[in-house]
């Protein structure tokens, strides 16, 4: 009986156990389609979200040099706007396979005025091949589609050694583009054409097309490019002249006159990202058939990423190779031999610090020196008349900056 | 002693569990998939009819799988979805918050992957990769 009384509830529960079970399994079944009913009402709400894409990227940026030699514009007096930029962007999806984009960004460099990066209307076609119109970036770089979004480039900028030499970033026109998926990898083919101008110069750029190839398994990227355009307009520079004893005023001087001149353009580009060890190396030819000055230039950044910390270091340089078109036989010759001829090294290292999720902040210390005969290419050297060389002989830059993204 | 070696045995086989490795998932009616079709469609690339789902950003899931299957670190997939979003060329997939909400996500679409730890796979999805 003792046995009896200690059994009775057992049998309860075992006689309980079916229930119990049908009732873990129907809440299950509830939670499960309440988990569905949840997701389905995202997905109505995302339908809405999904046609409208924002997001925007902000930089702030302290600059500052040794020297007044002008390096990315940096004097010896503090700089907060050079590298100040902030961008906006919202996409547009109307439908699966066209878009609407449009990147509008304010430069404290450009003195916070608003101009349009990208704005076009894209299409991708059933066979994969994908059109674009409208006013895009001009791929010559590898960092050339992203350029202002410092948040997913590893320097503090790209090296303006390589990135200096075209002095146009975007174009109004067309693109092509197409995917050719391997296994591990991605080769894309793009082709483009349109117009340009240079900011703060009369120079128009006509007849711009040009070809990139590209390839990447996410470790390696591999890229060439080619470009010609037609260069038009005069190419001036502000001069001071003297009026008076210890009177000057600053005048327009042209230092060279194009004349739908036809201008050419090649890089190769490379990267290497392993996720800890990262390299990137860019190397650049442009040519022009006159006295605007020919240019190779070319870089190799490599960095370790330890954590939320990326140290780097970057070697770049820059040399005109058509000095002969540029003797001083006449004056003009000497004043576009003064303007023209360039050749530097530059010499960066720097840290991304990843501080949190979508912000990175950067410091960079870049020397630049083996001027040559030249001023470097650097527009606040000039030519000391006493004693007919450049005023200064190398320069340091020192940058702190952050980049975000939201 | 009996009793306790059974409840440390129990514990043990949860840690196991709890750490069974991350896997691909897809609707029950999706076919298997490859370890380079599944890097391609997490990055946005490769077959566009696929409905790619991702879990929340911090979630040790997510980077446990993208560190195995597209290479990429945290900092590297914010980068490169920032790449991608500010050219034009994709965003990022939708998130969801859990594996609950994954399972759901992706029993609801016959097009829909994701991924979660093996330990939280049950009928509702299957496993369509194992990295």
């Amino acid at each position: 009986m003792h046995f009896n009384v200690k059994a009775l509830p057992l049998a309860i529960s075992i006689a309980l156990a079916p229930a119990a079970f049908a009732d873990e399994a129907t809440d299950a079944k509830i939670a499960q389609l309440e988990q569905q009913v949840q997701v389905l009402q995202a997905q109505q709400t995302k339908s809405l979200t999904e046609k409208f894409n924002f997001n925007g990227f902000i930089s702030g940026g302290y600059i500052t040099s040794d020297n007044d030699a002008g390096y990315n514009n940096a004097t010896t007096s503090a700089d907060f706007s050079q590298d100040t930029k902030l961008g906006f962007q919202g996409t547009f999806n109307m439908s699966n396979q066209t878009q609407a984009v449009l990147q509008l960004m304010m430069k404290g460099e450009h003195d916070w005025e608003v101009e349009a990066e990208w704005a076009y209307l894209s299409h991708r076609f059933d066979n994969g091949v994908k059109l674009r119109g409208g006013k895009l970036r001009v791929p010559l770089f590898m960092y050339s589609d992203y350029l202002d979004v410092g948040y997913a480039q590893p320097f503090a900028r790209p090296p303006s050694e390589v990135y200096g030499t075209i002095p146009f970033s975007s174009y109004t026109g067309a693109g092509i583009s197409y995917d050719v998926e391997f296994d591990d990898s991605t080769l894309t083919l793009q082709g483009f054409g349109g117009e340009s101008d240079v900011r703060d110069s009369a120079v128009e750029i006509s007849n711009l097309m040009g070809a990139n190839v590209s390839w990447t398994d996410e470790v390696w990227t591999l890229r060439g490019v080619y470009a010609q355009a037609k260069l038009d307009g005069p190419i001036t520079t502000t001069v001071n002249v003297p009026l008076a004893p210890g009177v000057e005023t600053s005048a327009e001087f042209t230092v060279l006159d194009l004349n739908d001149e036809t201008g050419s353009f090649i890089g190769l580009g490379a990267s290497y990202d392993n996720g800890s060890f990262l390299a990137v190396t860019e190397w650049t030819r442009s040519e022009i058939d006159n006295a605007y000055p020919d240019t190779d230039s070319g870089y190799l950044t490599l960095g370790y990423r330890i954590a939320e910390f990326t140290p780097y270091v970057t070697v770049a340089y820059l040399k005109t190779q058509d000095n002969d078109e540029r003797l001083p036989v006449s004056q003009p010759d000497v004043i576009r031999m003064i303007a023209f001829n360039a050749e530097r090294m530059a010499y960066s290292a720097g840290l991304r610090w990843d501080v949190i999720d979508n912000v990175a902040i950067k410091f960079d210390v870049t020397y630049a020196d083996e001027f040559g005969d030249t001023s470097g290419g650097l527009d606040g050297n000039t030519l000391d008349d006493t004693t007919g060389k450049f005023v200064y002989d190398d320069t340091v830059i020192y940058t702190v900056k952050f980049d975000a993204v939201f | 002693m009996k009793k306790l070696l059974s409840v440390f045995a129990l514990s043990l086989g949860v840690a196991f569990t709890a750490s069974a490795g991350v896997v691909v998932i897809g609707n029950n009616a999706a076919g298997d998939m490859s370890m380079s079709d599944a890097k391609k469609a997490f990055l946005g690339k490769g077959d566009n009819s696929l409905v790619v789902y991702e879990l929340d950003e911090g979630n040790p899931t997510r980077s446990e799988f993208h560190s195995t299957v597209t290479g990429k670190s945290d900092a590297q997939l914010k980068a490169f979805w920032s790449k991608q979003v500010f050219t034009g060329k994709g965003n990022p997939p939708a998130t969801v918050a859990s594996a609950a909400a994954m399972k759901a996500a992706v029993a609801s679409n016959p097009n829909a992957i994701g991924y979660i730890d093996e330990a939280d796979v049950d009928g509702t999805v299957k496993i369509i990769l194992k990295p």
